[in-house]
């Protein structure tokens, strides 16, 4: 990680706003970087480590942190200040004061297998012409590449993967599909991701997986989360339906 | 013993909510949980139940329900009155009805939405510590789905010593109720177009007529508006800044303003995350009187700061605790 990143025994207090009466969001910075995503998720084990009288959950994405609370318990902490966001913003530079490990947790990292191609990636076609690749090419460099899990949003789930080979960028549709299956695994701009449930959806979508990318009987019902590190791995038919079966 | 009711007619949409789930929010699960949270808790501490517990919310009328066992229910909202034999019900009042009872929702031209509670909560099972209904991943509430036709739910067997308190002063063979109710109307505003909204952080994106424009002309809300939010119909805002906000959490209550310049009011089944710059948030207080707008409804926005919503955010939970305390003194032997 990068040494400049530096909100961490630094005396700069967090740009922090109000999102309503129980949430506030920390900016850590204004662009999509793998250094700042570092940060975020350090800050975010810190404080999930370090919690405050009334935290009820963060949501971490590109550049900023969430934190959500009861109000009620954050009026009744001590913590200084006189209203909810000087008490929680308080807790939150106290964390930002912390040193900073140099040994932070290292990143869950998850192969995906994915069959492609065919019924499975219509789409497969659009991304090779767009980048005048074969479509094996296009394969080739989608499971070569090491991708990193920025956020999970738009549905349960749903990973947002930044880490991908320009040459695979594929503008997002115009209009979108009206049903892409689950287990779709897309392309949009510079990211890649993967539909965990029947949605509709603009990505360019090149395969599937068959693994289950959203279970509510998991406890963590998301395969993925932000700073996971992620691979694909291209799978046949016989071995997709296999998969499915289990 | 737990009390049960079945579906005659389940109405437009019909489903299990509570407080919704806050816990996976960064697994991008949304809050969910019942559009109007004030009028879901009142219904609830009308029973004596916990705020939490599982009621069914309505939407608009034509629906009606039987009673398979006696039963101790309250109602709160806008979107319909129960009626039993030709008779209106009082709402934020525990009923009482013998088993056999056959209760209709009828139309009420306020709102949409209405929370039906029972002594005990409605019994579903837990889905990521929410009893709430999610219909776009089908999960939560009953079977991940809007109630039908013949639907059988039961409430828990678990009930508090208020609600106990209450069902063993009015156990008849008949209907009864007690002689007080909530006073809903005391913790709405008298104006109930106004909506009080904090501005957000993306404020300084606009020009400052369309921000002095969003703050005084009307909006009405468009027939594209579920539990995911509200599209509004009215002079579209410009923005003088350009650049894409990249995706960040957002929450029910915030407005969003599209690429168009069209305001979108996000409500409880909103996605977690989102990517159109914010104008400003619905006071967490005023929600409420959004969960109960319908299409063709115009409202307008009026400021106020931030530490003010906090504050009437408090004083309204103050006021519902002393709710709570009053009816538990009614009912616990000190």
């Amino acid at each position: 990680m990068n040494e400049q990143v530096g909100y961490f025994e630094a005396d700069i207090p967090l740009k922090i706003y109000g999102l309503s009466e129980k949430s506030v969001t920390i900016t850590f910075g204004t662009a999509i970087d793998n250094d700042l995503l570092g940060l975020i998720t350090y800050f975010n084990q810190l404080l999930l480590q370090n919690p405050f009288s009334g935290l009820i959950t963060t949501v971490p994405a590109y550049t900023t942190l969430t934190v959500f609370f009861d109000p009620v318990s954050v009026m009744l902490s001590d913590l200084p200040g006189e209203v909810c966001f000087e008490k929680v913003s308080a807790h939150l530079n106290k964390i930002a004061q912390t040193k900073r490990e140099k040994t932070s947790k290292i990143a869950s990292k998850l192969i995906i297998p994915v069959c492609y191609g065919g019924d499975f990636g219509q789409d497969l076609s659009t991304v090779a012409r767009t980048n005048k690749l074969s479509e094996t090419e296009v394969i080739d460099i989608h499971t070569v590449g090491q991708y990193i899990v920025f956020m999970i949003g738009f549905v349960p789930g749903f990973a947002y993967m930044g880490g991908m080979d320009i040459r695979l960028s594929t503008p997002r549709k115009e209009v979108p599909d009206a049903k892409i299956p689950t287990g779709s695994v897309g392309i949009a701009g510079n990211q890649t991701g993967i539909y965990p449930m029947e949605t509709p959806g603009g990505w360019q979508i090149i395969g599937r997986t068959p693994l289950k990318m959203f279970d509510v009987n998991r406890s963590q019902p998301s395969l993925l989360k932000g700073g996971d590190i992620v691979t694909f791995k291209a799978i046949g038919v016989k071995e997709f339906n296999a998969y499915a079966e289990i | 013993m737990s009390m049960k009711i079945s579906i005659i007619k389940p109405g437009l949409l019909s489903t299990i909510q509570d407080m919704g789930r806050y816990r996976y929010l960064s697994q991008a699960v949304p809050v969910s949980g019942a559009m109007d949270e004030l009028a879901h808790r009142l219904a609830n501490k009308a029973v004596g139940n916990d705020d939490n517990n599982a009621t069914i919310e309505f939407t608009y009328a034509d629906a009606s329900f039987k009673t398979e066992t006696p039963v101790l229910i309250s109602y709160s909202g806008d979107g319909a009155f129960l009626v039993y034999n030709n008779e209106l019900m009082p709402a934020e009042k525990p009923l009482f009805f013998p088993a056999g009872s056959v209760i209709k929702l009828i139309h009420n031209a306020i709102g949409v939405r209405t929370y039906l509670a029972i002594a005990g909560g409605w019994d579903v099972p837990d889905v990521m510590e929410s009893k709430s209904t999610y219909l776009t991943a089908a999960f939560g509430g009953f079977k991940g789905r809007a109630l039908q036709k013949a639907d059988v739910l039961v409430s828990g067997t678990l009930l508090s010593e208020v609600s106990n308190g209450i069902l063993n002063h009015l156990i008849e063979n008949s209907l009864t109720y007690p002689n007080w109710r909530i006073s809903r109307e005391s913790l709405l505003p008298e104006n109930r177009q106004a909506i009080r909204v904090v501005l957000a952080n993306e404020i300084s994106w606009f020009d400052a007529t369309s921000i002095i424009s969003f703050l005084t002309n009307s909006y009405t809300i468009d027939r594209r508006s579920n539990r995911m939010g509200y599209h509004l119909l009215g002079k579209p805002l410009v923005r003088k800044v350009k650049k894409e906000l990249l995706s960040t959490a957002v929450t029910p209550g915030v407005i969003q303003v599209t690429g168009s310049g069209d305001l979108a009011i996000l409500m409880a089944d909103c996605q977690t995350t989102g990517g159109y710059p914010r104008i400003a948030h619905v006071a967490a207080v005023d929600l409420p009187l959004c969960a109960q707008l319908k299409p063709g409804d115009t409202i307008h926005f009026s400021e106020i700061s931030r530490d003010e919503a906090e504050a009437l955010y408090l004083e309204r939970e103050h006021d519902l605790s002393l709710i709570t305390t009053a009816i538990g003194l009614k009912y616990i032997k000190t």
